[in-house]
């Protein structure tokens, strides 16, 4: 609509407001009066939404939905005053058809919803509702022809088949427009975008508490309330929460949780109905069937209320939630799913960022940890600055933080909901993470301690071989010297001394190559050499191809096949060993085969198996009574 | 017997300055005693000597910087033999020259054997070899290789002790067989390795460096 049409038309609408306000207080017609200031409240709403949408029909439809009822009023008053001495111009044409333009009434909010959210809706059967509306009121209008409302009672009105066709038609026309009209909103609702959505159910709300307390008006009604107090709430909802509704729809429609509020409200009036009815129900029965006096059957009556209303109205949350709010309820019983499948070991707790990202249909949203030391993780462990997003706490402590990509007060009320569906795989995770790091933490440590003994190790040999040993010999050498001017006996004292200092080399160097062999210089080949040449039983050796290794690992493998073959010929009694060492990828493996008794423990001596461990690697143990031993290690 | 001249490098000054007396006390001629490969480089330029007893393990590396140098050294001056001395069996630098004449190798403690040790000095300077007992074994132990070549066990090791520079009477006293048997050993050796007989020494020097490649191969 073209902006100027749209501001004559709210305007026209705020002229017809006052012009009830001023013929109300003209003629002291207090409901006339008050009608007319209650609906400044839509035309209020009405000029708003032209300002910020100039050109949506929006606007003005929400000032006559206020003014339609109005126009009505007022040809009444004119139809009214035709009674009068003076007759105001047009009286008694508005006389002749006052009765007749009841579908007006409703012609401004039909407008509405079939403009509602954002403009006309394409499509012939659209365009069609005017014409049919406008056909209606004529259908009435030819019906109703001269008839007059005396204090509330219609006289005069006159009768004849053609007429009673003419209000049938007329009726007919006037719930086909309504009908076209939630249609329309129904229409847009399944398939407009999330924020027309959203608009929807604003209104939504507001019609279906518009809605219950049209019921609670009929039922006031039976009860014998009388018909202004009845019905009073409904027509303020009508006038001022209609207009809130479509207000907030428009220009804030994210304020709150509109799909929780729609919900709960549904479910609490469906909940209050359901246990009214059963209330009554019960009354009928224990009255009638039983006979009861009146006070057994109030407190048996309230007792069976009070008895389903939680599990009922629980029940009812739910359904209606699914129903009202299918998406979030599709998305947190995904949530849910996933959460049960973690508890019962289904699934990995940390697949719960993509679940979430699933569930919220961001596929941008990230979910970072907080670390046992503070520190902020992706959920591969990896540190990341500190996001900004939907904090998850557990006790009031943050554990988590989902950052969203479609970042929306609506998109973050939603993902809390999800977290909290999400809390167990969340924290698992993290709890997960820590172990993790603290063990790869324990391991480091552990590799760093066997590496410092290592160093250790090569540095006692040195001080062994250059310090001790060396010094033996110079020892040795002094005594030679002396021994030449030494008389025989002596000198033969000196030769047995000089042999045991021989000795003590020996041992001192036998001791140095416990505590590292010294033929590890040469590399792992020459050092398993003298193994072979040590062991008393043949030892078949086959050196491979050994990938690059640190003096660490290097020391590991030899240690390895050193102590598998002596426990070879200690325990197994073996009369041949085997060994074979080479790579495996950039790893070194080691396997030693014996011939002997088997039955050694399957997890191998705790020493080597914490030494192999210690260098990242694994050490397995295959042994079968009376069939060998086979060691494996690959470090 | 003339001395020798001799240039003893060992980083020990205990050990350096006991060597040197001992050596000076058998009547040899100490021209240089030094401590480290650099000055024993320098050194054996300016004397160019018999022979240079060398630690293995010395600075400026305090790895194995003496056997680099003696391989080094070995082929920059024929004339000089090269004795290695070390605390333990450490032969990867030393590989190319084991067996080869005028390369000894040896236990610290040899040297408390004056009478062996002396002998292996000169052996050494004299263009024949040393090598320790348990640098053969090392090499040696074990393997089935000379079975490559049909050697017999008894053959093997005749050879062995040839390897450790032994000569045929003393081969004989230590195995506890005569002097003949050890010859007819040795001829069985020579002809299964196809060597020519052209002066013993050279021969034996052939022989235990066929031997020895072949237990070094893997």
């Amino acid at each position: 609509m073209r902006a100027r049409t749209v501001r004559v038309c709210t305007a026209l609408a705020a002229v017809v407001v006052l012009a009830t306000v001023v013929v109300g207080v003209a003629t002291g017609s207090t409901a006339d009066v008050l009608a007319g200031v209650l609906s400044l409240a839509a035309v209020g709403v009405g000029f708003v939404v032209v300002r910020e949408q100039p050109t949506s029909a929006v606007g003005p439809a929400m000032a006559w939905c206020a003014a339609a009822p109005l126009t009505v009023v007022l040809v009444e008053a004119l139809a009214q005053s035709a009674e009068g001495a003076s007759l105001p111009p047009g009286a008694s044409l508005a006389q002749a058809i006052s009765v007749g333009i009841w579908p007006l009434n409703v012609a401004g909010l039909v407008a509405l919803l079939l403009v509602f959210p954002d403009g006309r809706r394409p499509g012939w059967p659209w365009r069609a509702v005017p014409v049919l509306l406008l056909s209606a009121t004529g259908a009435t209008v030819f019906a109703l022809w001269g008839s007059r409302q005396v204090g509330g009672e219609v006289v005069g009105a006159p009768s004849g088949p053609a007429r009673v066709v003419a209000v049938i038609l007329g009726l007919a026309l006037v719930a086909t427009c309504v009908g076209l009209g939630v249609a329309s909103v129904v229409q847009t609702y399944r398939h407009g975008d999330e924020r027309r959505r959203l608009q929807v159910r604003w209104l939504a709300l507001a019609g279906v508490v518009a809605a219950a307390l049209l019921v609670a008006g009929w039922v006031a009604e039976g009860l014998g309330a009388p018909l202004a107090l009845a019905y009073t709430p409904h027509l303020v909802a009508i006038v001022v929460l209609v207009p809130a509704a479509v207000g907030v729809a428009i220009l804030r429609h994210d304020l709150f949780d509109v799909d929780r509020l729609l919900g709960d409200t549904v479910s609490a009036l469906v909940t209050a109905f359901a246990s009214a009815a059963l209330f009554g129900a019960v009354v009928l029965v224990t009255s009638r069937a039983v006979g009861a006096t009146s006070e057994v059957t109030t407190v048996t009556a309230a007792f069976v209320t009070a008895l389903f209303l939680l599990p009922v109205h629980r029940w009812i949350s739910s359904v209606v939630g699914a129903v009202v709010d299918h998406d979030r309820h599709v998305a947190v019983a995904g949530v849910e799913r996933f959460a049960a499948d973690v508890r019962a070991g289904h699934r990995e707790p940390e697949e719960v960022q993509a679940v979430l990202r699933t569930a919220q249909r961001d596929p941008g949203l990230t979910l970072a940890l907080v670390r046992v030391d503070g520190a902020w993780v992706d959920p591969q462990g990896v540190e990341v600055p500190e996001p900004d997003g939907v904090t998850v706490a557990s006790c009031g402590v943050p554990i988590a933080r989902i950052h969203l990509d479609h970042d929306t007060a609506r998109a973050r009320r939603r993902v809390a909901d999800l977290a909290t569906a999400a809390w167990v795989p969340i924290e698992v995770s993290r709890l997960r993470l820590g172990l993790r790091g603290a063990v790869a933490e324990a391991e480091a440590s552990r590799a760093r301690l066997v590496e410092a003994v290592a160093e250790e190790r090569v540095r006692l040999e040195r001080d062994l071989h250059d310090g001790a040993q060396q010094q033996i010999v110079a020892t040795g050498m002094r005594l030679r010297r002396l021994q030449r001017d030494l008389d025989p006996v002596l000198a033969a004292e000196v030769d047995t001394v000089v042999a045991d200092l021989e000795e003590t080399v020996r041992e001192l160097r036998r001791l140095a190559h416990g505590v590292r062999p010294a033929r590890l210089d040469d590399g792992l080949g020459p050092a398993l050499e003298a193994v072979r040449a040590a062991s008393p039983v043949p030892v078949d050796l086959v050196v491979g191809d050994l990938p690059p290794a640190d003096e660490t690992r290097t020391v590991t493998a030899y240690l390895v096949v050193s102590e598998a073959v002596a426990n070879a010929l200690k325990h197994a009694r073996a009369r041949r060993i085997d060994v074979e060492v080479g790579s495996s990828g950039d790893r070194i493996a080691v396997e030693v085969r014996d011939d002997g008794v088997g039955g050694a423990p399957v997890d191998g001596p705790a020493s080597l198996r914490d030494r192999v461990a210690s260098v990242g690697g694994q050490l397995s143990v295959e042994s079968v009574a009376g069939r060998g031993t086979t060691v494996r290690a690959v470090i | 017997m003339r001395g020798l001249r001799i240039v003893v490098a060992d980083d020990s000054v205990l050990f350096r300055e006991g060597l040197v007396r001992l050596l000076e006390d058998a009547g040899h001629d100490v021209v240089a005693a030094v401590g480290d490969a650099v000055l024993l480089r320098s050194a054996v330029a300016e004397h160019e000597p018999d022979l240079a007893v060398v630690d293995v393990r010395m600075p400026p590396g305090g790895t194995d910087d003496g056997a680099v140098a003696a391989v080094e050294l070995r082929s920059a001056w024929p004339g000089t033999g090269m004795l290695l001395l070390s605390q333990h069996v450490e032969l990867r630098h030393c590989l190319p020259l084991l067996g080869r004449p005028g390369f000894g190798y040896l236990l610290k403690e040899s040297v408390l054997h004056l009478d062996d040790f002396d002998r292996a000095l000169r052996r050494v300077a004299d263009g024949g070899v040393a090598l320790d007992p348990v640098v053969v074994q090392a090499l040696v132990s074990g393997q089935s290789a000379p079975s490559v070549v049909g050697l017999s066990v008894r053959e093997r090791e005749v050879l062995a002790l040839v390897a450790e520079g032994l000569s045929n009477a003393r081969i004989a006293d230590q195995l506890r067989v005569s002097d003949r048997t050890v010859e007819a050993h040795m001829r069985a050796v020579f002809t299964k390795f196809g060597l020519p007989d052209d002066g013993d020494t050279n021969r034996r020097v052939l022989a235990v460096l066929a031997f020895l490649e072949a237990n070094s191969r893997p």
